[in-house]
């Protein structure tokens, strides 16, 4: 328990006889410099004034609010007060929350000031004599009880004089840091479970610009403070679905605390604080929609993450998104086949090296954001127009380079396809680099699992994980570089080597065009100007380039007209990011990208309405850059067959769309150990907890699962 | 070639999310009262084992400790813990002081310096258990020194909460407080329910391992 340092102190007294000695009190204990202050200079008989307790705090520890959470107590202040005047309650300033090992408190730091209003009596003369004394509680990692006595003495005069602008200065700031009335009402209902979820009408709020929400109850027992709360912000109003706390007595008619959020504007983050008193609405009851522990998330140990990891990897391969890269590595198989195995093999090494760096680079970065962010996702950077139109440019170059329109002579530095192209080791490494960059946007069954794993685990244990999938997706073509035997069974080279390499432009094309419309989902329309506009550029660039490489003057015009022109399409990406990318996605109604008729849009707040009216609940967590995701739809969510079960049965259908960054999506995902999409929740009527559904659905199991309902109804 | 562009709002969230939801490393709330009481065991100060699984046909007290913390002083400083750690004996109710400290934490204790605490405030608990990693303290959600718990014969949890009604540090204020813990040790004894049986705890929190967070 060091003592402020000497010098911190002089200061301290300073400022204290700096000021005007008449209307203050000042103590100064080991970790607190407490001060009495009033607002006026001279009290107006029965005209009341406020008084503040300014608490400058030593730097790293706090004191406590008038909730003070799971430890601590909240500063206390006695009155000693001439007969006839009156002190009303403290009234505080809003809390922050902070956590000693593992503790939740609600208090203050660096600085605080609990105002008081006193009310002189009406009838007295001279001056005013206010007496306080104050005791708190300060912790850092330990905790001092501390306590001052105080003692202000105030002339009174026939009209009230406010105090000097310094002191008036602190006591605006101190009024501005006081919650103020919550602009909407409040009401909060109780589940089955006895937990209150507290919900705020708060119509029209746009849930991307609001984050941050906490509530801090008002006092100890009602609500636990350790338990963690998962806003949801939607149209309707926020929900806060909180845990019963302690108190063993009935939960009050009013549940009083103090709401925080912020908000986004034009100009910054902006903090809010808003006193909120909770009337209880008996016909409120939601449904613990508490999706831990769905039936169906799995909880995995490292051994089972690994090989799932590994076997997803393996799947990977099969996967839609995938396939353009496996072909180009059929191609380049083909190509080498028949040459020694020596080469064979170095090709495969360098292939597994590619995707393996990748993953590893991948880990890195997930790594990197964590640390900064605590957050990530599976797919998140296709979330991003300037990913997704990077990658069809991506996609567009190896398609026209397996077409044949330019050679794997022709070196074009900076573009990645000409490493792809190149033959040998370092072509093979930058096809597994390749390889990994468009597998993101898919999952394949049993990866959900394991990257769900991955991003919430330590740092070894998600670069293992990561890794494991990347050995996964590369293990095929490794073992076929491995093993003479299987070398054996390829077709020998020949003109049908041509052939197929032309044929598996096709696909690069068409991988294009998907990547372009995904674009479109996230920028609008003008999405395709840019993107086509760009590829025109670089296939002008390309054309520049073919010509021969004498070394003339119109050689180096034709390069440098090739640079600006790729210059131009990549410029094209700054265009992009002005725009707001959730601009299609959150104005609320159906976009193009991804189908919602038939479909409700999901919200929290509906999912947890519908459950408790015990409808049987269908959620669908999709996005318009998850090729699994469509595939699904189409064969097994749309079909006839399927539409008609869905209708039968009553079920209200929830689509969430994860094209776009949408928060409240990103914290399901989260809370159900997910990383990404697709994902696919099932509420059978009465069901405490959802079912989660395969990544790969058919019509017969959508079909089982709905007749399921059905049996259970009769 | 991998482009990969963090978006913006997933940073800001997260960062939210980090300010607000700290990763309470245990449970949220400890056992509820009227549930079966958490298993332990741990060894004290003299080197004994309790297992509370052992126990079973006693009332048995938990009281966490740091003899650091001004809350814990102020009940040992006015005798109070002392006095009611007698009057459980008297009655057969075997009281376990936990040392929950984490090692190297504000009151921390080597079994030596335990019994000698014991001796110099004149404790007479049934047995002072060291618990250095906190791990009877996480079993039963304690937040604080002194958190109180009562065990009942059949090894339900009866009461969790503060030894008294009044928070403060303050000795002058112990005989104003209604005893929760005295109350609820005669109430169990009688065979009757335990009136307050889930109060507020209060004092310094808990120290528990830096790691667990």
């Amino acid at each position: 328990m060091s003592r402020f340092p000497a010098f911190l102190l002089g200061i301290l007294v300073a400022i204290a006889t700096a000021l005007p000695v008449f209307a203050q009190s000042v103590v100064q204990t080991d970790n607190v410099r407490t001060e009495l202050l009033a607002d006026v200079s001279t009290v107006k008989p029965g005209e009341p004034f406020w008084v503040g307790l300014r608490q400058t705090i030593r730097p790293k520890w706090h004191t406590y609010w008038k909730n003070p959470g799971e430890s601590g107590l909240p500063t206390e202040i006695t009155w000693t007060l001439p007969p006839g005047a009156k002190a009303d309650p403290i009234v505080w300033p809003t809390p922050i929350l902070f956590e000693v090992g593992g503790i939740i408190n609600y208090g203050f730091k660096d600085e605080s000031t609990l105002l008081v209003r006193i009310t002189p009596p009406a009838d007295f003369s001279g001056p005013l004599r206010l007496e306080a004394a104050a005791n708190w509680l300060v912790c850092e990692d330990v905790c001092i009880p501390e306590e001052g006595k105080f003692e202000l003495t105030l002339p009174s005069g026939t009209a009230a004089t406010p105090a000097p602008p310094a002191i008036r200065t602190l006591f605006e700031q101190a009024r501005r840091s006081v919650p103020t009335e919550s602009p909407w009402p409040a009401r909060y209902g109780i589940a089955k479970s006895g937990d209150p979820t507290l919900v705020i009408d708060a119509k029209g709020l746009k849930a991307d610009t609001i984050g941050n929400v906490y509530f801090f109850p008002a006092e100890w027992g009602p609500v636990a403070t350790m338990a963690k709360q998962n806003a949801m912000v939607d149209a309707n109003g926020i929900h806060i679905p909180l845990k019963r706390g302690d108190a063993k007595t009935a939960l009050p008619p009013l549940l009083a605390g103090t709401l925080v959020l912020t908000e986004k504007t034009a100009d910054g983050t902006v903090k809010q604080a808003f006193d909120v008193s909770a009337k209880l609405d008996p016909a409120f009851v939601p449904s613990s929609v508490s999706l831990a522990g769905a039936v169906g998330s799995e909880e995995l140990s490292l051994v089972q993450a690994l090989l799932f990891a590994l076997l997803g990897g393996l799947i990977l391969n099969l996967m839609p998104c995938v396939f353009p890269v496996l072909a180009m590595k059929a191609a380049a198989f083909a190509r080498l086949a028949g040459h020694d195995r020596t080469e064979m093999r170095r090709d495969g090494l360098a292939y597994t090296a590619g995707v393996l760096v990748s993953f590893a680079a991948m880990a890195a970065i997930v790594l990197s954001i964590r640390a900064v962010a605590g957050e990530v996702s599976w797919g998140f950077q296709f979330q991003s127009p300037i990913f997704s139109l990077l990658i069809a440019y991506l996609f567009f170059v190896v398609g026209l380079n397996l077409s044949g329109v330019f050679d794997v002579g022709n070196r074009l530095a900076g573009i990645g396809q000409g490493l792809v192209a190149r033959g040998g080791t370092t072509g093979a490494f930058f096809t597994g680099v390749l390889a990994v960059i468009v597998a993101t946007p898919c999952t394949a069954p049993f990866m959900a699992a394991a990257l769900g794993f991955a991003l919430s685990q330590p740092a070894p244990a998600t670069v293992a994980v990561l890794l494991a999938m990347g050995l996964g997706l590369a293990l095929p073509y490794l073992a076929l570089s491995m093993t003479p035997a299987l070398q054996r069974l390829m077709p020998r080279p020949g003109l049908w080597m041509d052939r197929l390499r032309q044929f598996l432009a096709f696909p690069m094309y068409a991988s294009a065009v998907w990547m372009i419309w995904v674009l479109t989902q996230q920028t609008g329309a003008d999405g395709v100007l840019y993107a086509l506009g760009g590829m025109i550029l670089i296939a002008f660039a390309i054309w520049l380039l073919r010509f021969g490489s004498t070394a003339s003057a119109g050689t180096w015009l034709r390069r440098g007209l090739a640079a600006v022109a790729v210059l131009l399409a990549f410029g094209v990406t700054l265009k992009l990011e002005d725009r707001p990318a959730t601009a299609a996605s959150a104005s609320g109604n159906a976009t193009g990208g991804v189908n919602f008729d038939g479909w409700e849009r999901f919200s929290r707040a509906r999912m947890a309405e519908a459950v408790a009216a015990g409808k049987p609940v269908f959620v669908d967590f999709t996005a318009a850059w998850c090729i699994t995701c469509l595939v699904n739809e189409r064969v097994a969510l749309e079909t006839p067959a399927s539409r008609k079960a869905f209708e039968q049965a009553g079920v209200v259908k929830l689509k969430g769309d994860w094209t776009n960054r949408d928060p409240e999506i990103t914290g399901v995902l989260k809370e159900l150990g997910r990383a990404g999409v697709p994902l696919y929740l099932f509420w059978v009527p009465g069901a405490e907890k959802p079912k989660i559904l395969p990544q790969i659905l058919t019509e017969s199991l959508i079909l089982s699962e709905l007749s399921s309902i059905e049996q259970t109804k009769r | 070639m991998s482009n990969l562009v963090v978006p913006r709002r997933t940073l800001m969230l997260g960062t939210a999310a980090a300010a607000l939801v700290p990763a309470a490393a245990f449970a949220a709330t400890g056992p509820d009262v009227g549930k079966p009481a958490p298993a332990f065991t741990a060894v004290d100060s003299n080197g004994k084992s309790w297992s509370l699984a052992d126990l079973k046909g006693k009332v048995v007290v938990l009281e966490t400790t740091n003899h650091d913390c001004p809350y814990v002083r102020k009940h040992y400083n006015a005798k109070n813990m002392q006095t009611q750690q007698r009057e459980a004996a008297g009655k057969g109710v075997v009281w376990l002081t936990v040392a929950s400290s984490a090692t190297g934490e504000q009151g921390f204790v080597t079994a030596q310096q335990a019994n000698d605490l014991t001796k110099s405030r004149d404790a007479a608990p049934a047995a002072v258990l060291l618990d250095p990693k906190s791990q009877v303290a996480r079993a039963y959600g304690a937040t604080v020194t002194p958190h109180m718990y009562i065990i009942d014969a059949n090894g339900v949890l009866v009461y969790k909460g503060g030894i008294d009604s009044i928070p403060s540090s303050d000795v002058a204020d112990i005989p104003k407080a209604k005893q929760y813990v005295r109350i609820g040790m005669e109430e169990v004894l009688a065979g009757k329910p335990v009136t307050d049986s889930s109060t507020r705890p209060y004092g310094c929190t808990l120290k528990y391992p830096r790691t667990s967070t």
